[in-house]
């Protein structure tokens, strides 16, 4: 086998030569780290790609605590996106306590905040985009966007994303694709897509109504040829392949997503045959672990910028010759990647997962005169102090995470229900041990365009193969059968699970309310942000409200709120919520 | 493009179904109970007990996680020269785990051109979908996916 320079640069980089690409930063505070530590680059090629994927709508700077918990199936432990905690640091050889330990794990996670501060912003991120420009020359420099960008916030709420698409303007989004963004309707979709100065591209949407114009049509543009450098570069489009599966039908009826890597393959056969371009790159927000195998299924792609599993990736990975690098969630990183590309091919790239320490870097005034313009009209409701928190709220980990605790504790307290469901999506914030939960955090955790906690009844049965259904999409052997989420979080139940176990058989030992299901009774069941509610039967009409009025009545009830971090689901065949490659345990 | 690779598939169908008009909704044989068919019964059905080798020859396009089980896109596309001494007679369209496992029967002839066809099929949960499928020479040979039918939960 030919070894190319390309991939000696790979192997160089898993045995940690040329060393500043991996952009370790040692353990020193924010006052000994200088902004150079951060901006530290060895530039290459002629042209450099930053990228950002999911933050989720957090304009302003905030805390995010990684997980300390994220099992998958036993093929897939310890593999890029299913490393976390010392796993993670022991892949990337982190320093403890370093800034980026701080950025890309939960060990030590209040104590590093308090030393560290807050993360992203795009006031911040600007100053850093800027930094790039200028230093390759703005000619030079693409900035893509994952997707994921304008949802998640309540500015991103109140205005059905326009406060972020002038976010995105401001930074200087050139190209997106989207799967939360479908939430706001398809009307929507393109009314700020009429607003974005970016380009949405999507290969993957195609019309499916069969009285429609765009019936079997492509619903967007598939890719965009850009130059930059002298070099061409084709962009294609990946919007989320399960977008109408995981998310309500009917912001999108009409629209069929799917993964479609066949049309994947004739794009990039397209962009290299007829139109000579010196590099192809996928934007994707298909999920890190489904971009693996996407690399292993599609042949001639360069570069997949992905999104979707919020995984920080401090190195990128290559598989079968394409270059798979995401860059967390939340705005809490740029990823900058410098190529050579010329005459068809690339010849060479240097990577780096940039954090964007707030404390750090600093703000660009424009920036943040832009985030208060957008938030003054909300400042009286998103700023209002609800209560207090005794210990650490945050969202993420696989079964279990104490920010959704505290709502299925707020939904259990107002509908009376036997069991909650809170949905198990990966974005949201974190609040730290002493602090106040405002209003705004409360958004940050379920501001969705689909809020309304509805309470009906279900079977037992019916509970216990929703559950093991659930696992099924978390827990797949195989990524492309995954979703990309975690498991649903759970009120009044606790059980037991063997995630190597098949299909059907991962759950044992379901209690709720402190007794073994009953398979032949009907239990009330409240549940939001999904659709169990078309299942079940005798659906309370009176009781739907919003979850975030929900969730605020009950922080204002209760005043200070003592989650603990203990749990509800007992895990039978993994020793920690971090295992290592190859083992079940840490 | 996309439109004019959609009538090209459309046409192929319509020219299969001009041409051979021997689709059946097949449930002729060994029936258990009226319109209930397993799998195994229905194999045994089409290949009267031959042996089926699973072959690389067939593309079997459906998806991972179906959009809506009640309508699943399936094509199937078979490698064949589709000559008088080498061609696809029938393409057999199975679902695991549905109440009648089989979905549709599809007779070709050389005439066909190629052995492709394309329908939508309801499926019941998450289940294998299967191409049977008889050639000329009377082999059979098959190729599977799993589907998944799934409430959905997560983003």
């Amino acid at each position: 086998m030919d070894i190319s320079r390309r991939d000696f640069m790979h192997i160089a980089a898993v045995f940690g030569i040329g060393a500043a690409a991996t952009g370790c930063v040692s353990p020193k505070t924010p006052a000994q780290i200088s902004i150079n530590d951060i901006y530290n680059f060895k530039a290459t090629g002629n042209f450099t790609l930053l990228h950002m994927c999911d933050i989720h709508a957090h304009i302003k700077p905030l805390y995010w605590r990684e997980p300390s918990t994220l099992i998958s199936a036993p093929n897939l432990v310890g593999t890029p996106g299913f490393l976390c905690g010392d796993a993670f640091a022991k892949h990337y050889g982190l320093e403890p306590s370093s800034l980026d330990a701080y950025f890309d794990t939960h060990v030590d996670f209040e104590e590093l905040a308090k030393k560290f501060g807050k993360m992203g912003g795009i006031a911040h991120i600007k100053t850093y985009l800027e930094r790039v420009r200028t230093e390759r020359g703005n000619e030079n420099v693409l900035f893509l966007d994952s997707g994921d960008t304008w949802q998640g916030t309540g500015v991103a709420l109140k205005t059905r994303g326009e406060a972020i698409v002038k976010a995105q303007n401001y930074l200087g989004v050139d190209v997106m694709v989207g799967h939360w963004e479908f939430t706001y309707g398809k009307e929507r979709v393109k009314e700020l897509i009429e607003m974005l100065d970016a380009k949405f591209v999507t290969q993957n949407v195609i019309g499916n109504d069969p009285f429609a114009d765009e019936y079997e049509e492509l619903i967007f543009e598939p890719y965009t040829i850009e130059e930059k450098g002298g070099a061409k570069i084709g962009i294609i489009g990946q919007s989320f392949p399960f977008t109408s599966t995981a998310n309500p039908k009917e912001f999108t009826e009409g629209w069929s997503f799917g993964l479609r890597l066949d049309t994947l393959q004739e794009y990039v056969n397209e962009l290299r045959d007829e139109h000579k371009v010196d590099c192809v790159v996928v934007l994707s927000h298909d999920g890190f672990s489904v971009d693996q195998e996407v690399a292993r299924q599609v042949h001639g792609i360069d570069f997949i910028l992905s999104g979707h599993t919020h995984d920080p990736s401090p190195q990128p990975i290559t598989i079968d010759g394409t270059v798979i690098v995401i860059a967390g969630s939340h705005g809490k990183f740029i990823g900058r990647l410098d190529i050579d590309a010329k005459d068809g091919k690339v010849i060479d790239y240097e990577y780096k997962l940039v954090p964007i320490a707030s404390n750090i870097i600093p703000a660009d005034p424009a920036g943040v005169k832009l985030v208060n313009e957008l938030y003054a009209p909300f400042d009286k409701e998103f700023g209002e102090v609800l209560g207090q928190t005794k210990n650490i709220l945050y969202k993420r980990d696989t079964f279990f995470s104490t920010f959704d605790q505290l709502i299925n504790d707020a939904i259990m307290d107002e509908m009376k229900c036997d069991m909650s469901f809170t949905p198990g999506y990966r974005w949201g914030t974190t609040v730290l041990a002493g602090d106040n939960i405002l209003m705004d955090n409360v958004y940050e955790m379920c501001g969705i365009t689909y809020p309304n906690v509805y309470t009906f009844d279900l079977k037992g049965k019916q509970i216990a193969t929703l559950l093991e259904d659930i696992a099924d999409n978390v827990f797949n052997a195989n990524p492309l059968y995954q979703q990309g989420g975690d498991m649903s979080r759970l009120g009044g139940v606790t059980y037991s699970i063997a995630v190597a176990n098949k299909a059907g058989e991962r759950i044992s030992k379901l209690m709720i309310g402190g007794k073994l299901i009953d398979l032949d009774k009907t239990y009330v069941v409240s549940s939001w942000g999904g659709n169990l509610q078309n299942a079940g039967s005798n659906l309370q009409e009176n009781k739907i409200r919003a979850v975030y009025d929900v969730t605020r009545d009950y922080i204002k009830r209760e005043k200070i709120v003592d989650v603990s971090n203990e749990g509800n689901v007992t895990l039978v065949d993994y020793d920690c919520g971090c295992p290592v490659k190859g083992s079940r345990s840490c | 493009m996309q439109r004019r690779d959609f009538f090209k598939k459309l046409g192929l169908v319509a020219a299969a179904s001009a041409l051979t008009p021997a689709i059946s909704f097949a449930s002729e044989t060994k029936v258990v109970s009226k319109n209930t068919m397993s799998y195994q019964t229905a194999v045994d059905a089409i290949t009267g007990g031959k042996t089926v080798t699973v072959s690389s020859k067939i593309k079997l396009k459906v998806p991972e996680i179906a959009e809506n089980g009640a309508v699943v896109p399936v094509t199937v596309n078979i490698d064949s020269p589709m000559t008088e001494n080498n061609y696809v007679k029938a393409i057999h369209i199975l679902a695991s785990h549905n109440f009648n496992a089989r979905s549709i029967d599809v007779y070709l002839t050389p005439a066909n051109g190629k052995a492709m066809f394309s329908t939508r099929i309801k499926l019941g949960g998450t289940q294998d979908v299967t191409a049977l499928v008889e050639l000329s020479n009377g082999d059979f040979i098959s190729a599977s996916q799993n589907v998944k039918v799934t409430i959905g939960g997560c983003g």
